[in-house]
């Protein structure tokens, strides 16, 4: 790696101001599993001079329930919101994702706050030394459109940008109807991602930084999971993931909430689909038709029409285990 | 030259060797430990990438960005102001003018290729360019002119740290001048088509032609009652070895010190000290462990086999300090072997009961392809075969063996197989069981070899195939393509596939027994450890020969010695390379049963024996203890044996050493060499409808090996290419950005290699029938697996799908494409 | 132990504490672990394959976890307690001796990477299932294809470590 500037700090009021004193110029690293791996690959067009390390604030990985809801600090490790008991009782499908990201290391490793911040995986982005400076780093072109786009969005672009986010817990946080409190306002996750410009992953400024995770605690009559399709079994990142929640009055579905990720910039909530099933039971052909709603506006590309087939096949797994 | 006439010496290429069963204490015995395995486990082993020498510089190749471009030119000043930076190498220096990469000094030439080479007994190759231009073909160790992405090209800079060389290439100033690019070998073949590399052919972008014809594939085609017609595709997949490569040379006055990653570092250092002017016997070369090679890392048309070398050896001699040149994991994958690209067209004819009378391939493929038709000849009875083949240059990174160059090969005749037990509603068993033979001919005629050249008459696949039905429950398993869901809504889904046991058929192999004043014993011979165990499993023939106990035997192969053992040694571990370490400790059991028994007469003084009255034929030794047969209680340790005669300075006898060569058949597989060894391979899978994944739930994999000296080993080879093959049938692929040639997945979070949790079981079983070509007759195992167990991944596939993907790897887009194709033929309405 | 704003974001003097040594040494912003324990310490069990966080290959224990020092900044772990795969023979795990008995090994690169990933799953977890052992070392990659006797291994040196020896 090329040098850089390192800063440790104590609190949060001081990272706010570490990202102040370099306006834009710092990143925030927590684990370090994608920051490090940007700066290897020298990906970026402008590199951040210097890193702010918040791992030295004390106290920032809890894992609680308190004000009736679930309260996790953002660097709480993946591998121990994969395994807390109470997670996995309650908000199943968030356990499920963490389990489900990367390898165990990388879950050793890497934070829920960075696990929902990360960049895209776009290989034409990632290509090292800038090989390709493509809109999503302020250039002219996506690459992906005409080139090789198996993995890429399959419900259109943002400003031309065709990549997708690759986050495997932000579906299940979605799902769960979590929010993001950050050193500045508190946000539906959902409002996390930024919409409008594909050079940012999330809403937060420059010197803005996640605090915590709120998650609701889930209705009585509710359960949730998450579902991921990746080649491989263990380390991939997803090719299309999906995660549910499902309330339930009896047989028949009071309120759900679908979300998909891997197919889109942002994560994707299917709300055609979780407005279908409400009122229905949940049967193979409701989710079916569930499904097939929600790849509607599907829009593939020239190699990931497959991808349609993927994520309806998801939303249908996932739902179906919310019976 | 004197025309004196030469007289031949005849290699017997039909050697063999028998050996009866459990007569052996180590040979083929299970619960031997790994020799290496401490070292490795407790992270003591070292490796090229590990060395570190006091003063050392580190050296990197700057990548071209292009795919096709040449230097227009190029200003080295600020990388050469940078500080810290030591060196810079130039692509014009004069060093290097006549440093060509191609590696003509070794025994892998352009004729190697053009006559000598793989499958080359079925017809004369056609090089679609000249010799010298094949020299071309490799560039030069710093060209100027880039043929595909990550060509090192232009400069290569030597620096204090490694941080610091590759932020010295970064201030490179290169104007380039972009040339057009061809990716793909059919478009290549376009008339009008870019000349991916104009250097080495100038009209057109053919690299290589070959047809072969035995018998009549009409009259063939005019002999079945059916003919089929058929196409399959692979993509290409690469090493992604373990160790990314690195080399260390440092220059000591006129002698020059090599640590080399490489699979036949010997071949390395010849052609470094060709290049550089250096006797041979002025270089020291070291090898060690190896993170892994699969063959790859013979390529000696590349940069990672020898270019690194030269730049080292020149950045260290104008340095004055040892030199390491290394890649980074983005560097590995562009300059390690790949597999290649085929495109591949069969035309198929076959009798109602599953006899094939004919087969007529053509195959294009894109460098250092592939024939596909090798297998039908050397492993079928199959009488008509034709096959005509193109080869095309196209800009992408060179591709080699890499296990092994029998991919197609083995992919080919596991497709006509299985399209026609599909077409006539056959278990493919059967189909495989009516066609095995031998270059068109049929058992029978196999069976009179096998007895006249003294091998067990034994049917190899028929055994083979019995052992792998009952292990994986076959004829309860196996059902008609296509018809077989499971309560989980999968598809389920049962293949087979076959193929011969090639990997013992070439080279030469050469090694020293030497014993200690103690009784201990070092094999010399240098060889490059892959991880196939050599260490173990030549020290159990050494020790089970000569009578010692294991921990009594060690080989150290990491220094050169003078003897070198074959490589790639996965290929021709044992069965080339054990015949000398046997033969040679043979010889030194004699010898030591002579010292043990001749008294030695220095002027008047006389050193007694330890058997003064016996003869050699009246001892034996076991655990490292000589003992009268007649008499055991009447025993002498090694140890007091040699210690008298071999002590050094005081000795009375030359020191206990012997050594032996030996040559294994010629190069490939020769004709009238018949292959008589099987493998049989099962796979049951599990495809998701909706997603087009792929579960491995069970491979069954049954490997006629003739004999195993290590079964631990054996079984590694099973399984690790269990996994690769998996890999290579589900997920391993180069992928390239189409306009520009750039590689997009050269790291190990895109270019998928599997995990544990990719395959649910593998079951691997040893066949011994002794019907090998090496000693006790054993045969290889290292190739094989990984290379035909995508054909079975692929029959499954088919069987569960009842469709075929016949498009490697079967990525989960091609897998939803043919479900959907089967139910619109079904008339699913979905 | 945290230094406060004073220092300058550049290198600084701190000590690493890896197999029960102290290593005091000016660490650089841009030094991993792996490269301050390969290159600089010369410990060079902890293997460099991926360097992209994606193998396992550079596996070493930190507070008991096993982490991936090819994506850990060097300069972040002072005074985290560290163990590298040349430790297991000082203190005698069995791990070693398994791996060897068991041949779960080829070219042998990528193992201490495994060795130390069952190292921190039986510190944890002294009696693991296979399902348990397949949890903890499907982030490795052997390219060798060794996975199966890897369990061999890492159950027989659970059994080894039931025997009372440490």
């Amino acid at each position: 790696m090329k040098p850089f500037k390192h800063y440790d700090v104590n609190t949060l009021d001081e990272a706010v101001s570490a990202l102040q004193n370099f306006a834009g110029k710092a990143k925030i690293i927590a684990g370090g599993t994608d920051i490090v791996g940007m700066f290897k690959d020298e990906v970026f067009a402008e590199r951040p001079e210097a890193l702010i390390n918040i791992k030295t604030i004390p106290n920032l990985d809890y894992i609680k329930e308190e004000d009736g809801m679930l309260k996790i600090g953002p660097l709480a490790l993946l591998e121990d919101i994969a395994h807390d008991e109470l997670i996995k009782g309650k908000y199943t499908a968030l356990a499920e994702a963490a389990r489900r990201t990367a390898s165990p290391h990388i879950r050793e490793m890497g934070t829920i706050s960075g696990n929902i911040c990360q960049q895209c995986r776009c290989w034409y982005f990632r290509s090292p030394n800038n090989r390709f400076n493509c809109i999503r780093k302020g250039g002219e072109d996506c690459y992906a459109e005409e080139g090789e786009n198996r993995y890429h969005s399959i419900f259109g672009n943002v400003k031309d940008c065709l990549a997708v986010n690759p986050s495997d817990t932000a579906p299940a946080l979605i799902a769960l109807g979590a929010k993001v409190k950050t050193s500045k306002r508190v946000l539906e996750i959902a409002d996390f991602y930024e919409k409008e410009e594909p050079k940012k992953t999330t809403v937060l400024d420059d010197d803005e930084i996640v605090v915590e995770i709120q998650v609701p605690q889930p209705a009585a009559n509710s359960k949730s999971k998450f579902e991921k399709f990746a080649i491989r079994k263990s380390i991939d990142f997803p090719i299309v993931n999906c995660a549910s929640q499902v309330e339930m009055d009896g047989d028949t579905v009071k309120s759900a909430r679908v979300c998909l990720n891997a197919v889109f910039a942002n994560p994707y909530v299917a709300q055609k689909a979780a407005e279908y099933v409400v009122g229905k039971t949940l049967d193979e052909e409701t989710v079916t038709a569930a499904a097939d709603l929600a790849l509607q506006d599907a829009k593939p590309l020239t190699k990931n029409a497959y991808k349609i087939t993927i994520a309806k096949s998801l939303i249908k797994k996932t739902l179906l285990a919310c019976k | 030259m004197d025309k004196k006439k030469l007289g031949i010496m005849e290699i017997e290429p039909l050697v063999r060797d028998r050996y009866i069963q459990d007569e052996f204490n180590l040979i083929g015995k299970r619960g031997i430990s790994r020799m290496c395995g401490k070292e490795k486990a407790g992270g003591r082993a070292e490796y090229t990438r590990d060395v570190q020498l006091p003063g050392m510089l580190y050296c990197r190749i700057l990548p071209s960005p292009y795919a096709h471009a040449k230097i227009k030119s190029m200003n080295t000043e600020k990388a050469e102001a940078l500080p810290g930076v030591r060196a810079v190498l130039r692509y014009d220096d004069p060093e290097l003018a006549d440093k060509p990469l191609y590696g003509l000094e070794t025994k892998f030439n352009a004729g190697h290729l053009a006559s000598d080479g793989q499958a080359f007994y079925h017809g004369k190759h056609e090089l679609a360019v000249t010799l010298e231009q094949w020299k071309q073909g490799a560039g030069r160790v710093l060209d100027g002119v880039a043929w595909w992405e990550g060509h090192p090209v232009g400069a290569a800079v030597a620096a204090d740290t490694p941080e610091l060389a590759t932020e010295a290439l970064g201030l490179i100033e290169i104007e380039w001048e972009e040339l057009p690019l061809v990716l793909d070998p059919l478009e290549a073949l376009k008339p009008g088509a870019p000349l991916a590399a104009e250097e080495i052919n100038n009209r057109n972008n053919i690299i290589r032609k070959l047809k072969v014809e035995h018998g009549d594939v009409e009259k063939g085609f005019k002999e079945a009652d059916k003919v089929i017609k058929f196409d399959a595709r692979r993509r290409p997949y690469t090493v992604a070895d373990a160790e990314p490569m690195s080399d260390v040379i440092q220059w000591k006055g006129d002698n020059v010190e090599i640590w080399a990653h490489q699979q036949q570092a010997y071949d390395g250092k010849i052609i470094f000290g060709m290049k550089m002017g250096i006797p041979l016997n002025r270089i020291k070369l070291h090898v060690p462990y190896q993170g892994s090679q699969f063959g790859g890392g013979g390529n000696p048309m590349m940069h990672h086999t020898h270019g690194v070398h030269i730049i080292s050896g020149i950045l260290s001699k104008r340095t004055g300090r040892p030199v390491k040149t290394f890649y980074d994991r983005k560097d590995n994958f562009y300059n390690l072997s790949q597999d290649t690209d085929c495109h591949t067209s069969f035309k198929v004819g076959f009798k109602n009961d599953g006899t094939i009378t004919s087969v007529k391939i053509d195959n294009i493929c894109a460098k250092m392809g592939q024939y596909g038709i090798d297998h039908f000849e050397e492993n079928t009875r199959i009488p008509n075969l034709a096959l005509n083949y193109l080869e095309a240059n196209i800009n992408v990174a060179p591709a080699y063996w890499f296990r092994c160059e029998q991919n197609h090969n083995a992919l080919c005749l596991s497709l006509v197989i299985d399209h026609v037990a599909a077409a006539l509603g056959m278990d493919p068993v059967e189909v495989s069981l009516k066609n095995d033979g031998a270059e068109g001919r049929d058992m029978e005629y196999l069976s009179k070899f096998k007895v006249e050249h003294g091998f067990p008459d034994r049917d190899s696949l028929a055994e083979a195939i019995e052992m792998g039905k009952e292990a994986f429950d076959w004829d309860s398993k196996w059902h008609a393509p296509g018809t077989k869901m499971l309560p989980n809504g999968k598809l389920h889904g049962v293949g087979f596939t076959w193929d011969h046991e090639w990997d013992d058929t070439r080279g030469t192999a050469c090694a020293g027994v030497l014993m200690h004043c103690d009784g201990t014993v070092d094999i010399l011979s240098q060889k490059s450890d892959d991880g196939l165990n050599a260490m173990t499993t030549h020290c159990q023939i050494v020790a089970e020969e000569m009578g010692l106990k294991l921990a009594d035997v060690n080989f150290r192969f990491f220094e050169e010695v003078g003897f070198q053992m074959m490589t790639p040694d996965g290929s021709c571990n044992l069965a080339v390379d054990a015949y000398c370490t046997r033969n040679a400790a043979r010889e030194a059991r004699q010898k030591l049963l002579e010292y043990a028994t001749t008294p030695v007469k220095v002027l008047e003084i006389e050193y007694p024996a330890a058997f003064p009255e016996h003869h050699p034929d009246d001892l034996d030794v076991k655990d490292s203890i000589v003992y009268l047969k007649a008499n055991p209680d009447k025993n002498v340790p090694v140890a007091e044996v040699v210690k008298r005669a071999v002590l050094n300075q005081g000795g009375t006898r030359a020191p206990l050493f012997t050594w032996n060569w030996h040559r294994q058949g010629r190069y490939g597989t020769e004709e009238g060499r018949h292959r008589l060894t099987r493998q049989a391979y099962f796979a049951e899978v599990e495809v998701d409808p909706e997603t087009g994944g792929v579960d491995v739930k069970t491979i069954v994999n049954i490997n006629d090996v003739g004999k195993a000296i290590s079964p631990e080993t054996c079984e590694g080879q099973q399984y690790g290419g269990d996994y690769m093959g998996v890999g290579r049938a589900l997920a391993e692929e180069v992928i390239y950005d189409p306009k520009t040639g750039v590689k997009l997945n050269a790291n190990l979070i895109d270019y998928k290699v599997f995990t544990m949790r990719d395959i649910d079981e593998t079951v691997n079983l040893l066949l011994e029938t002794g019907m090998g070509y090496g000693p006790y007759g054993l045969n290889g195992i290292g190739e094989c697996i990984a290379t035909i167990v995508p054909g079975v991944i692929g029959n499954a596939i088919y069987n569960a799908i009842g469709e075929r993907v016949d498009d490697h790897p079967m990525t989960p887009d091609k897998v939803l494409a043919a479900i959907e194709k089967a139910k619109a033929k079904r008339g699913d309405v979905k | 132990m945290v230094q406060k704003h004073q220092d300058d974001g550049g290198g600084k003097k701190i000590t690493l504490k890896i197999n029960d040594n102290e290593y005091s040494m000016v660490i650089e912003p841009h030094w991993t672990l792996r490269e301050v324990i390969h290159d600089k310490l010369g410990l060079t069990g902890t293997k460099e394959m991926c360097d992209k966080g994606a193998c396992g290959s550079c596996t070493v224990i930190m507070d008991g976890r096993p982490i991936l020092s090819c994506m850990t900044l060097a300069i972040e772990c002072e005074g985290r307690k560290i163990e590298t795969v040349e430790n297991l023979e000082v203190v005698g795990n069995p791990l070693v001796e398994a791996y060897a008995d068991n041949h779960a090994m080829q070219c042998g690169y990528c193992t201490p990477g495994f060795v130390m990933t069952a190292k921190a799953l039986l510190d944890r977890n002294p009696d693991p299932a296979v399902e348990q052992i397949k949890d903890a070392l499907e982030g490795n990659i052997c390219r060798c294809g060794t996975y199966p006797a890897h369990i061999d291994a890492v159950l027989d040196a659970a059994k080894r470590l039931e025997g009372g020896k440490k």
